[in-house]
């Protein structure tokens, strides 16, 4: 609460006419959006699969979009500010080959299964136990990530306007449930995808105007060695032989296994939010280049989120004493350091852009915001209102009350997100709160998803221990490593050295790994499933139908190659 | 159908992408040329160098092709 007492006080500027006007459009063209579709939204496949009807560039595109929330633009920002460019693998090896691998391997048996989500395909392949556990967690994650997201616009506004911090909660979470509410799915993606080039229009100017102010790429590698006084801030991977040796304290261990592996195979191929996307494609191939499209524009996000970070290390100085501006975590900000990490994407929004720019920067960031409230929202009601709902509580209901279901759930969800909201004031820092959260429910699904697709042996007491070994698993050693100081850090992240990141990334693999051993280990000791119940649903037991493309440029494996082979490119250019 | 919105309805997504990025640009663009030809440049760092302007004349470009390739009634 200090640090918000501090930031009371020191506003960065004001808006001008011209920026409130750009500002007022686009929430007046967003809200436009969900009264217009909702005449299209009828059925509880409209509501919440928007028809199925998404070609791939749409879905491929509101799968990034709906990604790119407060996590992505303040968050890593700052970690690229704090961590330099380590930040990028969370982009990079912590999202490309999972993407690609849900495109080309997962999306088939989530898409022939006509499931309408991520715990209704365990349903299908576990039974209503893993279901209940998957989608109760899952529930919950949305709420809390939907609080981080209102809480990201809110500091913006409050640090660089002035505004009140309520008053932007607010603001944000009534227009997104008044879209969501209106429009369902159907409204999030459309909203999703002009978010995503609002924010590349908003944003893309701090990375141009700060590499041009720097000299260019080397010149800004040799500032920031100079300002840090370490040069360790701008390599990908030469850093990580050692947990003493980058500011991150992470071995490259955590980063390929529990990052590149776990974290975010788990996020990308069983995290509903994103899914959900990818479910509304018009056919199987669309659904196939779906996430290979979102891979590439992915690919190019760091542009304009760790850049800046980056920059902000070399070039942002005090106007008034010209001396370099070190920017501190949340709970260290004092009067002589007023800005915490989170800030440092507005810091740089201030520096480059005057009237005008100011309001398109401000745009994109609450463009950002709000894609990854929808998100989380329309995720939310889809899950409680197929999973928990309909599942456990009124089974036989008419597809009219789902789709009521739906929208109040969207009211509710939203109501419940603005209290979470007030709870994230209190983390020390967004990226820790939310990579704790990961490590809690997503690492573990992620083991029972994959054995469940790729695995017949598997059986439905398997997969429901095993999901909630992994879960309380993960929680408990989140309390050990909290609560048991550097011995229990030493034993969970195998080093003293190691700091909070990549205390979340072994957490994440060890919880992974208890969620295997738990799910093979009942499975060997029950019933195997008889074959014929899962076909459509593990591979091996399916037969994949055609995808139509017949040309080498149609086929999404195609494709494929080509962005992981620029994938690899990139680490190398930036080893 | 067109792409992206709901059945039986006539505006592309891209419409509305093209129709709010043209917006924006038409806004930018004269505000950014007022700026520049009558010397009242914002003070942030490298407005000599024109940002709105030329950000404004890229994002009307951009804007006007997606809002005529997109057009309602175009097929």
């Amino acid at each position: 609460m200090t640090a918000l007492a501090i930031l009371l006080t020191t506003q960065l500027t004001h808006l001008a006419p011209i920026d409130i006007l750009i500002l007022v459009l686009y929430f007046v063209v967003v809200l436009f959006i969900g009264f217009y579709v909702k005449g299209s939204t009828k059925t509880s496949e409209d509501f919440f699969l928007a028809g199925r009807e998404m070609t791939a560039w749409i879905a491929g595109l509101s799968f990034v979009s709906a990604n790119l929330g407060s996590l992505e633009l303040m968050g890593w920002a700052g970690a690229a500010y704090q961590y330099g460019m380590l930040a990028t693998h969370w982009y990079w090896i912590g999202a490309i080959p999972a993407m690609l691998f849900l495109g080309i391997v997962m999306m088939p048996f989530y898409y022939i299964s006509k499931t309408h989500s991520v715990p209704g395909y365990l349903q299908l392949r576990f039974g209503e136990g893993a279901r209940g556990v998957s989608a109760v967690s899952f529930a919950f994650m949305t709420i809390l990530m939907s609080g981080v997201n209102m809480y990201s616009m809110a500091l913006v506004m409050k640090v660089v306007l002035g505004w009140n911090i309520s008053f932007s909660i607010w603001v944000g979470a009534v227009t997104v449930a008044i879209y969501v509410m209106l429009g369902g799915l159907r409204s999030a993606i459309i909203n999703e995808v002009l978010q995503f080039v609002l924010i590349w229009a908003g944003a893309a100017l701090i990375p141009i105007l700060g590499l041009w102010e720097a000299g260019g790429w080397t010149k800004l590698k040799a500032q920031i060695a100079l300002n840090v006084g370490s040069s360790d801030y701008t390599h990908l991977w030469t850093t990580l032989g050692s947990f003493k040796d980058n500011p991150m304290g992470v071995h490259w261990t955590g980063i390929v296994f529990g990052l590149g592996f776990v974290i975010s195979f788990g996020y990308w191929t069983t995290d509903f939010l994103v899914v959900q996307r990818v479910l509304s494609a018009n056919n199987l191939r669309a659904a196939k280049m779906a996430p290979v499209i979102g891979a590439a524009f992915k690919m190019a996000v760091p542009f304009i989120v760790i850049v800046p970070g980056l920059l902000a290390l070399a070039v942002l100085r005090d106007p008034h004493t010209h001396q370099i501006i070190h920017l501190v975590g949340e709970n260290q900000v004092d009067a002589a350091h007023p800005y915490s990490y989170n800030e440092v994407l507005p810091l740089m929004l201030i520096r480059y852009c005057g009237p005008g720019l100011l309001g398109l920067g401000i745009t994109a960031l609450v463009a950002g915001f709000m894609s990854g409230m929808a998100g989380n929202v329309s995720a939310f009601s889809t899950v409680w209102t197929y999973d928990l709902y309909g599942a456990f509580f009124n089974k036989k209901a008419s597809d009219a009350h789902y789709v009521s279901m739906g929208r109040w759930s969207t009211v509710v969800g939203m109501i419940a997100s603005i209290g979470t909201a007030y709870l994230v004031m209190h983390a020390a820092s967004i990226m820790d709160y939310v990579q704790a959260l990961f490590s809690f429910f997503i690492a573990p699904l992620f083991g029972t998803v994959i054995l469940g697709m790729l695995w017949k042996r598997a059986t439905k007491a398997g997969g429901f221990w095993g999901l909630l070994a992994g879960t309380v698993s993960s929680i408990a050693m989140w309390l050990y490593t909290t609560y048991g100081g550097q011995q229990a850090l030493a034993r969970i992240a195998l080093s003293v050295d190691a700091k909070p990141m990549a205390e979340n990334l072994y957490r994440a693999f060890w919880s992974w790994l208890i969620c295997v051993v738990v799910t093979v280990s009942v499975s060997l000791l029950t019933r195997p499933v008889p074959e014929a119940q899962l076909a459509g649903l593990v591979y091996g037991a399916t037969t994949i139908p055609d995808d139509g493309a017949r040309s080498l440029w149609q086929k999404p494996i195609f494709w494929a190659a080509i962005v992981i082979t620029i994938f690899f490119f990139l680490n190398i250019i930036f080893f | 159908m067109a792409e992206g919105t709901g059945r039986g309805e006539s505006l592309s997504i891209w419409f509305f992408v093209g129709g709010l990025t043209l917006l924006y640009g038409i806004i930018l663009l004269p505000y950014g040329a007022y700026e520049w030809f009558s010397g009242h440049e914002s003070s942030t760092v490298l407005s000599n160098l024109h940002p709105t302007f030329w950000w404004g004349l890229l994002l009307t470009l951009f804007g006007g092709f997606y809002s005529i390739r997109f057009r309602p009634g175009k097929g």
